[in-house]
């Protein structure tokens, strides 16, 4: 499914007596790379996690490409997310990990596919390894491998640098750059203002659940 | 839809294989459960051989109700669960492979205690626990998968384990009532023809069950 944009409109998400989103509108556009910047708790994540629709607004709504709502599986086959948590199998070895989720994502030649990212992200030995065992940021390349092994039209990444070490932060950039090229819908959240300077195509600043005047 | 499940399913048995948790733990308890009440009831031949079904069946979901909860611990564990979520297949197809995951945990553990308890409260070797087996498995498919569904639910509740078991119990109870009295019947040396009656219950209560999860999975799954 491919999409040139992914717009929302009036969006809130309330978590009890917490506004964790009030009234957020913004557009993403494909080929882009949109940074969401803002203090901790100002709802990044929660607009990111709603972009993915792993995350129901309380009101407003996520506009995929100019036809109205799209869901289910065709819809999902078209988002990667890298969120906080991994979701990966800890039991599993980073290969099985990647070769489970080819299969859920029904992706061809799998076996091709993984090769190529485990050597994108320098997966190494202790990619044989269950993943429980995993350095912090051995775990997020697995994760980012993860999140981008199906191509996703829209690639949502909270947080990548996360935990990774100089090289892997250049492999990220490289990653990103070569996403975008793609043609792909990326928003990325990062506390790092030299990552988010050298990736920006445009900034959505967040403050309290708000877009902030920049 | 069934790529997905199989796909599932292999991960389950993957998972297990290497780290053997649930049959363990879940196994463990079962038999736990067996040889403590023949020791606090042991009474005489004839009486034991009266308790056997009870003893049974209650092994036999303590047992289950345990591997539930451990296959979805799993899925909470690095929130793996979100990530099968996100993926595009039906959401029914991650129920029935996660079903099907603990039915076969459920099974093998269920296939040491029917002799176990045999042994234990005195029950002849024969025809009449090849009848208990079959009603046996008639019986925990559906409690697996009624079991599922709920445990499914309980990624997202905080009294997991609790709630689990305290809505679990009463809405399988017909499949588990009738269960209890089929088994007993047969090991009284009824043939298992004689408990069509109960057979046709635990058919319904498996059909009823197994349909309520794939259609109560989706909107039961997302928030
Ligand atoms: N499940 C939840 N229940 C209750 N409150 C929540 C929940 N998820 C998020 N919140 C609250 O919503 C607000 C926004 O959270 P969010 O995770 O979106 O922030 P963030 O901008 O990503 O922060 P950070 O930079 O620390 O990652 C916070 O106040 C948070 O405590
Ligand atoms: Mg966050």
């Amino acid at each position: 499914m491919v999409f040139d944009r992914v717009e929302v409109k009036g969006l809130v998400k309330v978590y009890g007596a917490t506004r964790a989103l009030g009234g957020v509108d913004a557009t993403f556009r494909a080929g882009q790379v949109t940074v969401i910047e803002g203090p901790n708790g100002s709802g990044k994540s929660t607009l990111l996690n709603i972009l993915a629709q792993l995350v129901r607004p309380s009101r407003g709504e996520v506009r995929y490409g100019d036809t109205g709502v799209r869901r289910g599986s065709e819809l999902r086959s078209a988002i990667g997310i890298l969120a906080h948590a991994a979701m990966t199998y800890p039991d599993l070895s980073a290969r099985e990990n990647l070769a489970l989720f080819a299969r859920l994502y029904e992706i061809e030649h799998a076996a091709k596919v993984i090769d190529g990212l485990v050597e994108r992200f320098e997966i190494g030995r202790w990619g044989e390894r269950p993943a429980r065992t995993y350095s912090r940021g051995q775990l997020q390349r697995l994760a980012l491998a993860r999140a981008l092994m199906h191509s996703p039209q829209l690639l949502l990444l909270d947080e990548p640098s996360t935990g990774l070490d100089v090289r892997g932060v250049e492999r990220l950039v490289v990653t990103v750059e070569a996403e975008r090229e793609r043609g792909a819908i990326v928003v990325l959240i990062t506390h790092d203002p030299e990552l988010a300077e050298r990736l920006a195509d445009s900034v959505l600043p967040l403050d309290r659940g708000k877009v902030a005047p920049s | 839809m069934l790529r997905g499940t199989w796909a599932i399913l292999e991960k389950e048995l993957r998972v297990e294989i290497r780290t053997k948790e649930i049959l363990v733990t879940a196994g463990l308890f079962g038999l736990l459960v067996t040889v403590l009440t023949s020791l606090a009831f042991f009474l005489d031949d004839a009486t034991a051989r009266r308790l056997a079904p009870g003893v049974l069946w209650v092994g036999a979901s303590f047992a289950g109700v345990l591997a539930m909860g451990r296959s979805w611990a799993r899925e909470r564990e690095a929130d793996a669960i979100r990530g099968l979520l996100l993926a595009p297949v039906p959401r029914a197809a991650i129920y029935l492979g996660k079903m099907l995951g603990t039915w076969v945990f459920v099974m093998a553990i269920d296939f040491v205690l029917l002799p176990v308890v045999a042994i234990l409260f005195r029950v002849e070797l024969g025809e009449e626990l090849l009848s208990a087996a079959v009603i046996l498995v008639l019986g925990m498919t559906g409690y697996v998968a009624m079991g599922t569904l709920f445990a499914a639910m309980s990624v997202r509740t905080r009294a997991r384990d609790l709630m689990l078991s305290v809505v679990l119990f009463p809405l399988s109870s017909p499949g588990l009532v009738a269960g209890v009295v089929a088994t007993r019947e047969v090991l009284g040396g009824a043939p298992l023809g004689e408990t069509l009656e109960w057979l046709r219950i635990l058919l319904a209560f498996d059909l009823v069950a197994i349909v309520s999860g794939l259609v109560l999975f989706e909107p039961l799954m997302s928030d």
